[in-house]
């Protein structure tokens, strides 16, 4: 139990914040730190997880705010339901893509959620409606401002209730990534992320399990998009959908630690908050200089510590509570099984 | 018709071109460069310093852009892709070479951009604005330089690698590395000197460009994933693929413009090429054992 000693600090904390932060401006960045905490996590589903480097998913991003978007505008649907409407088509179009993408090996696939991602973006940009829905090309679409506006109505004029959700929202995609990790999908994942031509002669099927971590990983992505636009209230192309947002979603869960579950969420917190710092300090119009601390932090990370490893991992070290099974240790290395001898706990005498 | 098929042959050149470096780094060394476009990028801005601060010909850029990109290659290779690929050379998929390329092509874009600022910058000269009329088809004179040199360099790269003795120990190092180390041959040096050549391949493209696109830090992005479609077209490997695939690319691009409009032939590209990486993931020339 001594493991959730931090987690709940951390869950005590986060509940307090908006008690103490008075300042929208501050309590809007924590709000989108929280957002890309959340983001990042979810695309560990699929990326660290799997190990299936999609770099093109903000498209699940798009297609989730579009969706609540165009609901709430032409059939007055509740943004709530349209994100979960959102949710499911952004799963239906991770399944569809995935079902020819994941006979790919790594990097092909990688290339092909880029070039999906960039055709979804250029496509939204350039047409502007189909049928009698208007989509609004490159200049997005508003959602609507409504007065006296409710929770239900998923707006507020105080980031506050923002901050709760989004905070309700990372626990939910927390909690189903530490089940995942600790499920029988979790080891299946685990295996073909090592080594799918062995997990395929042990008999999974590698093709299924990609396909539902994608679907999941999708979904809860989806869901990101509908909260952003309803944080911002405008849904724009070359944003949701840009590889800005795919970038920092991959970038965050690299440094973080990829595959494990607190990882990301920990990158996030940390270079987010750096970021944003920085960019207080240094001027706010250079929109590029999170993205070379973040670049730099992915070339050191990778240069640095093992693989699959991120800056969680010391961390980890620090507080006692590094993990000695390998349950959580995904650094894809195959010669862990070869040094037997440290597996004392296999030694029953 | 004609006209744009000319077109379409003009600027595939240039992305065989681009293709070609891409191509080499995957072929010998099992890298997907995801900085290529980047470092086409850089390669151009060093061309526009060159003629604007040294105060060079376009072309004669070339006398820095290729050292310059040689060396970038050469060391990028050696401090930062060589030590990632030992380290997980006993991991099935080397996805960290892969985010370190990506992550490395993100911090050179934006740095650049804090370096160059947002503004395109472009260069003027002589023959900007001039086109040439060969029967019934007009072609700019910049692109039809464009197409000159890459068809020059092109020769040449072909020639380096089937006729010189580093050419054939950079062929040998891609066939069987392992085999190549027995026999004596400098493996990790050749490695960094491939990744040179490809990169210094990709500066003469770059050079290529100059005249008439304009320039800045993003526009790699776009020449990325065009390369990457047409060397995945062609065959991760293969140089003929590299080659024919980039004129196909040009040919497709162009002659698309018939039937939609312009903005939207890069979306037909890209999911024209998502359709075939599907039915034939190891591209036309390549091998099925790569994909």
């Amino acid at each position: 139990m001594k493991k959730f000693i931090p987690i709940g600090v951390l869950g005590l904390v986060s509940i307090l914040i908006p008690a103490f932060v008075d300042n929208q401006y501050i309590l809007h960045s924590i709000v989108m730190i929280l957002l890309y905490a959340y983001l990042s996590t979810s695309w560990n589903i699929v990326g660290g997880f799997a190990g299936q480097l999609s770099l093109g998913h903000s498209s699940f991003m798009a297609i989730g705010g579009y969706t609540s978007t165009l609901l709430a505008i032409h059939s007055g649907l509740s943004p709530w339901i349209g994100m979960l409407v959102g949710g499911c088509a952004a799963a239906f179009v991770a399944v569809l893509v995935g079902i020819p993408s994941f006979r790919l090996k790594g990097a092909y696939y990688s290339l092909a959620t880029i070039a999906f991602a960039e055709g979804l973006s250029m496509l939204l940009q350039t047409v502007k409606r189909i049928g009698p829905i208007d989509l609004g090309g490159a200049e997005g679409l508003r959602v609507a401002s409504i007065p006296d506006a409710s929770i239900l109505d998923f707006q507020s004029l105080s980031k506050v209730p923002y901050y709760y959700i989004i905070l309700v929202f990372l626990a939910i995609v927390v909690f189903v990534s530490w089940y995942i990790d600790r499920s029988k999908l979790g080891y299946y994942l685990t295996a073909l992320k090592e080594d799918e031509d062995a997990a395929k002669a042990l008999g999974i099927n590698t093709q299924q399990v990609k396909l539902i971590a994608a679907g999941l990983s999708a979904f809860f992505t989806a869901l990101g998009g509908t909260f952003f636009v309803q944080l911002i209230r405008y849904v724009e192309p070359a944003t949701i959908a840009g590889i800005d947002l795919s970038t920092q979603m991959v970038f965050l869960a690299v440094v973080g630690g990829m595959g494990t579950v607190f990882g990301p969420l920990v990158g996030s917190i940390v270079l987010t908050t750096l970021a944003t710092i920085t960019q207080i300090y240094f001027g706010g119009s250079s929109s590029g200089l999170h993205l070379i601390i973040y670049g730099t932090a992915v070339v050191a990370v990778i240069l640095f510590m093992p693989p699959g490893h991120g800056i969680i991992h010391p961390i980890l070290k620090m507080l006692g509570l590094a993990e000695k099974d390998g349950a959580n240790k995904s650094d894809g290395r195959l010669n862990e099984a070869a040094a037997p001898s440290s597996r004392k706990d296999l030694v029953r005498e | 018709m004609l006209s744009l098929l000319v077109q379409g042959i003009l600027i595939g050149s240039i992305y065989g071109l681009i293709a070609l470096g891409l191509t080499l780094i995957f072929g010998i060394m099992r890298v997907i460069n995801f900085a290529h476009g980047t470092l086409l990028m850089v390669s151009m801005y060093i061309a526009f310093l060159s003629v604007n601060t040294l105060g060079l010909s376009p072309y004669l850029t070339l006398i820095v852009v290729v050292p310059a990109m040689f060396g970038i290659g050469y060391l990028i290779n050696m401090a930062l892709i060589q030590p990632v690929l030992n380290k997980e050379s006993d991991v099935r998929e080397p996805i960290g070479a892969l985010v370190l390329t990506f992550g490395l092509s993100v911090l050179l874009e934006n740095v650049f951009l804090a370096v160059f600022g947002p503004n395109y910058h472009s260069i003027r000269t002589s023959f900007s604005n001039e086109t040439v009329q060969i029967g019934s088809v007009i072609m700019p004179v910049p692109k039809l330089y464009a197409f000159l040199l890459a068809s020059v360099v092109t020769v040449l790269f072909y020639l380096f690698l089937q006729k010189s003795e580093m050419g054939r120990v950079i062929r040998a190092v891609g066939q069987d590395r392992n085999t190549a180390l027995l026999m004596g041959v400098n493996v990790p040096f050749v490695f960094n000197v491939a990744f040179g050549i490809g990169l210094a391949v990709l500066g003469t493209a770059g050079v290529a460009l100059v005249p008439f696109y304009n320039i800045h830090p993003s526009i790699g992005n776009i020449f990325a994933i065009k390369a990457f479609v047409t060397v995945l077209l062609g065959g991760l490997g293969s140089i003929p693929g590299a080659i024919v695939g980039g004129l196909l690319i040009g040919i497709v691009e162009s002659v698309c413009t018939l039937w939609v409009p312009s903005t939207l032939s890069s979306v037909v590209v890209l999911y024209a090429f998502l359709i075939f990486l599907f039915i034939r993931p190891a591209g036309l020339f390549g091998s099925e054992h790569d994909a």
